[in-house]
């Protein structure tokens, strides 16, 4: 019995130790780490602030929101937001741009960047192939702002383009590029693909450096041309960037871009111009209609969400290459 | 230059040709846009409206220039824009690369909750609304914090740099520790010196970020206090008021009755292009390095 209790006692305070040194362990270590845990605090205030409030926002989506009143004050009203915008009269036509805009972005402008980079590849003089990749850059250092300058004042009436076109005799009166809605999307499709061009080729062309040497040296012994050389090695070397960037692209099909059709978008154009995230501008910060338009961008993001999630898998499925 | 066992047919050897015209004419297409913005900016304004301005001012002057300076407020916006350039990209890097330190210091025990916490923000986010109802929450509405206070931290940059920091030798953090510098110290006079590659990448991505963007002056600026050049470009290109302001200003000053709102846009887009045009092609090499690491950790 005695003897028992010596060890219950002895276990306690082998036990007892053991916390202690644990817990000491913990101080000195915070003690040492001091420095690091101030530095995390701030981050994590900033943090919590400005990412992960905005992240609660998102709630608003799901109440009567007014400026002011707290969430707690505010009345709840479940899914009526995400219903109305079912029920606009805009709503298909805002989804149409959206999806039209997309379409041609990631076709049209998809397509560009890699026939570039293919293009460039085949520039034998170096300081040439460098020259010209050196502008190709040029226009995605600007903003849109300054697009949207540039584009009206070269497409303007009395613009260069229109007045090349009239004395060359292609055309009788100036065409308004700007301003009508039938040629907004070829015009917005161009004006991303000069600013983007260059730059997105940049991926391409790392990806064709990285192409294995010997490939071509085998390809020449078979007797390869240099076309087939491109078509038989390049591109397929190539091929899993390409499919990278394009599930990344379907994932991002709903952003249509924003700032180009504030710009470069006129009331006239609205039919035509008009994205869910101008949607989501125009009603939340100018009309203030603010749970309405977080209801709009939430929806925005799940269904890009699951269109990223949808797009990877059926890449792992059909070609064994996934972002995840 | 192409190697030597790939052969050039005939057919190979025309397509060269065309390759060359169809690059010398991408070339142009890239760059005439801004060449014409040029031309039209350097000529007098009324002249411009006669068409046929292709290569070169026909009447030379710096009147446009000189009236967005002397009456446009373009001076204040350049000095906003420049100070939030500065400011803005000085911060992110400070912040977003002490952040970096913090989740690769090899035994601090928040060093995985740390990176986790702010790999679920390039992922998640509240969307525009409500980020504009906590920045008016917040006081930030009419004032220059805005610029740079909600950018101050960045996962991306806090990765780019991370994976930096992993690539030296850690030796040389350890002998500072063991000599007594503190974990300030250290990223201070070690990591910040060596980490200067990938830090001028950041710093350039940052700043052509902080000049060009223009939204959210515009949205968090309701008064116009804080207006950046971009901003200022914006009103003269979709603003009625400022091309009546315009017209107010040459009916009383003779000397802009030759101005027009054309000649006046092609100078401020010159002004806020220029220093983009001089910048980009030194800063090339920092730009794509950054973009091939960004790849290299997916």
């Amino acid at each position: 019995m005695s003897q028992k209790q010596i060890n219950v006692a002895s276990i306690t305070s082998v036990d007892s130790k053991k916390q202690k040194t644990k817990w000491d362990n913990l101080i000195s270590r915070l003690k040492r780490e001091k420095t690091l845990w101030i530095i995390s605090g701030i981050a994590l205030v900033w943090v919590a602030i400005f990412a992960y409030a905005p992240m609660y926002g998102i709630l608003f989506a799901f109440y009567n929101y007014q400026p002011g009143l707290g969430l707690a004050q505010s009345e709840f009203v479940g899914l009526k937001y995400f219903k109305e915008f079912f029920l606009l009269p805009d709503v298909w036509l805002i989804l149409r741009n959206t999806l039209v805009i997309s379409g041609l972005n990631l076709t049209i402008g998809f397509v560009a960047p890699i026939i570039f980079a293919l293009l460039l590849n085949e520039i034998s003089n170096v300081h040439f192939k460098k020259a010209v990749q050196t502008i190709s850059y040029l226009p995605h250092f600007v903003s849109w702002v300054v697009v949207a300058s540039i584009m009206f004042t070269l497409l303007g009436n009395e613009g260069v383009v229109n007045e090349v076109l009239i004395k060359l005799g292609f055309i009788e009166k100036p065409i308004r590029f700007m301003g009508e809605g039938k040629n907004f999307w070829a015009l917005l499709t161009a004006a991303n693909i000069w600013k983007s061009v260059g730059w997105s080729a940049i991926i391409y062309i790392s990806a064709i450096a990285g192409v294995d040497q010997e490939l071509y040296q085998a390809g020449a012994v078979d007797g390869l041309s240099r076309f087939g050389m491109v078509w038989h090695i390049t591109l397929p070397s190539i091929a899993p960037t390409i499919i990278l960037l394009f599930i990344l692209g379907i994932g991002g099909i709903l952003n249509a871009g924003f700032e180009q059709q504030l710009l470069i978008g006129a009331p006239q154009t609205r039919d035509y111009h008009e994205v869910i995230d101008t949607y989501v501008y125009r009603y939340g910060i100018q009309l203030g209609r603010y749970s309405f338009a977080t209801a709009v961008g939430v929806m925005k993001s799940v269904i890009g969400f699951g269109l990223v999630i949808l797009s990877n898998t059926l890449s792992k499925k059909v070609t064994d290459m996934s972002l995840f | 230059m192409r190697p030597p066992y790939i052969k050039n047919s005939i057919g190979g050897k025309i397509f060269d040709v065309f390759l060359v015209i169809f690059m010398l004419l991408f070339s142009f297409i890239m760059i005439y846009p801004f060449y014409n913005q040029l031309i039209i900016s350097l000529n007098e304004g009324l002249d411009t409206t006669r068409g046929g301005l292709y290569f070169y001012p026909r009447v030379p002057t710096l009147q446009n220039y000189v009236y967005m300076f002397k009456r446009g407020n373009l001076l204040r916006g350049a000095i906003v824009s420049i100070a939030r350039v500065i400011v803005g990209t000085a911060t992110t890097i400070f912040c977003s690369g002490i952040l970096a330190y913090v989740t690769t210091v090899k035994d601090f025990s928040g060093r995985r909750f740390m990176r986790i916490v702010y790999l679920i923000t390039m992922y998640f986010g509240g969307g525009m609304i409500p980020t504009y109802l906590l920045i008016s929450k917040l006081g930030l509405m009419d004032t220059f914090t805005v610029y740079w206070l909600p950018g101050l931290f960045n996962a991306y940059y806090m990765l780019l740099i991370a994976s930096y920091i992993y690539g030296l030798p850690e030796s040389l953090t350890e002998s500072a520790r063991i000599d007594g510098a503190g974990d300030l110290r250290i990223y201070i006079q070690i990591i910040l010196p060596l980490c200067l590659p990938v830090l001028a990448a950041i710093a350039v991505m940052a700043g052509v970020g902080h000049w060009n963007s223009w939204f959210d002056v515009m949205i968090y600026n309701p008064s116009g206090k804080w207006d950046t050049l971009q901003v200022h470009l914006r009103r003269i290109l979709l603003d009625v008021e400022q091309l009546q302001k315009l017209k107010s200003d040459q009916q009383q000053a003779a000397e802009m009755r030759k101005l027009t709102p054309e000649s006046i846009r092609a100078a401020t887009t010159m002004i806020v292009t220029i220093p983009i045009v001089i910048v980009y092609p030194l800063m090339q090499k920092y730009f794509v390095g950054g973009i091939t690491i960004g790849a290299v950790k997916g």
